[in-house]
């Protein structure tokens, strides 16, 4: 129940943010695909309502037509409630109290929701790293669907950070899985929690880590952290990084998109080609993984034992 | 943990976002992310002078950081992302991979200027 941005920008009269802050973390959003576009169907600002919803008034709050600041960790409360009132059930008064908004502002949302021509409803960080986490981002796409009873509506996800997008992509139509993926048996095992980054570190059950164009040495929990500088740690990356420090091994490489092409998947999921207009002294990420590659081709193959003899 | 406990919610800030590819060694970004922001009664209740520094303690560790007033609805602590909020985070991930990177419990405390 997605949709690309172009069809935002051109089409999408209702806006909602749940848990972003686009003005501070996707400052082109708004200039690019929503409230600042002339777009076919919708040809200025007036023509367009943006909702925010968060716990903080963030700078964004100044750019959105309404503002409704809930109770931290009561998201999944609100969008249960508003899956209620969208298909008229009666919801309990004194929890829709807790959620920190009243039935009217609920009520008067799904109205505005109901009217729309075309809804998006874009999701961040502060919905899906929150208590509810996932149930938090499903209760959101059931949502959306259980919205084109009456107008269409689509989900989409505000992906941060440079490609994380193209990685769930690559993955996707690699392997079937977008994450946390084991391939030590030949063939690809999906379950976060268990073969997931964090999940991986934090238990200690890696006995290596190649980290390519990420800086968990500055992000993640501290006993992930601890333990890959307890490993051999490579890192793959143009500056010298948290990660980097408590690495054995740093490889400098090109900038993608800067000094290295390549391809880029927007938060949408269309994938862009890049054209570096300068010239790096160091290779590509991908050129240092295929020679990694071919050097590990040449070592002979590993095969489990027992009892000291090759297994068949 | 026994004293009162404020939500922390970890997030970016613009300025956060440039210093990343500034460079993570700049003492701009080593302050960034080492100032948080509260409420000015909470810091009042709480003793903390803006610009203070404070220590944080959470279920799973503790950092210091310095301590400004913003605006943020009481009961709220506001950070940007760094290493000291790794000290800080949850460290697992209830099957999803996901670490919850917002809405911790943590207690604060004003540390004497020495």
């Amino acid at each position: 129940m997605t949709c690309t941005l172009g069809e935002v920008k051109n089409r999408a009269d209702f806006i909602i943010y749940w848990g972003g802050n686009p003005a501070e973390c996707h400052p082109r959003h708004f200039t690019k695909y929503t409230i600042m576009q002339k777009g076919k169907f919708v040809p200025n600002r007036k023509a367009r309502t943006m909702v925010l919803v968060d716990i903080r008034e963030t700078p964004s709050a100044k750019a959105s037509d309404i503002f409704l600041q809930i109770t931290p960790g009561k998201d999944f409360e609100v969008i249960t409630t508003l899956r209620a009132l969208v298909k008229g059930q009666r919801v309990n008064l004194d929890l829709v109290a807790e959620t920190g908004l009243t039935i009217e502002q609920l009520q008067d949302l799904v109205d505005r929701m109901k009217k729309a021509r075309f809804g998006v409803l874009f999701f961040g960080m502060g919905l899906s790293m929150t208590r509810g986490k996932h149930m938090n981002s499903a209760a959101v796409l059931a949502l959306a669907a259980e919205m084109n009873a009456f107008t269409k509506f689509v989900a989409m996800p505000m992906r941060g950070h440079g490609n994380v997008t193209g990685a769930d992509v690559v993955l996707r139509y690699t392997t079937g899985y977008p994450f946390g993926i084991n391939m030590c048996r030949g063939y690809p095992r999906f379950n976060p929690g268990e073969f997931s980054t964090v999940d991986l570190l934090v238990r200690g059950d890696n006995d290596a880590a190649l980290i390519l164009g990420a800086d968990p040495g500055a992000t993640m929990p501290q006993p992930g952290i601890d333990h890959l500088a307890r490993i051999p740690t490579i890192v793959l990356d143009p500056k010298v990084t948290h990660t980097s420090r408590l690495s054995r091994v740093h490889i400098t490489t090109a900038a993608t998109g800067i000094s290295a092409p390549g391809t880029v998947y927007r938060m949408d999921e269309i994938p862009l080609p890049l054209r570096p207009p300068l010239k790096s002294p160091y290779p590509s990420d991908e050129e240092v993984i295929r020679r990694i590659h071919q050097a590990v081709a040449k070592r002979p193959g590993w095969r489990p034992t027992l009892n000291g003899k090759a297994m068949r | 943990m026994a004293g009162k406990r404020y939500i922390m919610n970890a997030g970016r800030t613009t300025k956060q976002g440039q210093q990343i590819n500034v460079g993570k060694d700049h003492a701009e970004y080593q302050a960034i992310v080492g100032t948080l922001n509260m409420h000015p009664d909470d810091m009042k209740e709480a003793g903390i002078v803006s610009g203070g520094t404070v220590r944080v303690r959470s279920d799973n560790g503790e950092a210091t950081f310095l301590c400004k007033e913003g605006k943020i609805p009481r009961g709220m602590i506001f950070v940007p992302y760094g290493p000291p909020t790794c000290r800080l985070m949850g460290q697992t991930t209830d099957g999803t991979g996901m670490p919850t990177s917002k809405g911790w419990e943590v207690e604060v405390e004003p540390i004497a200027a020495e």
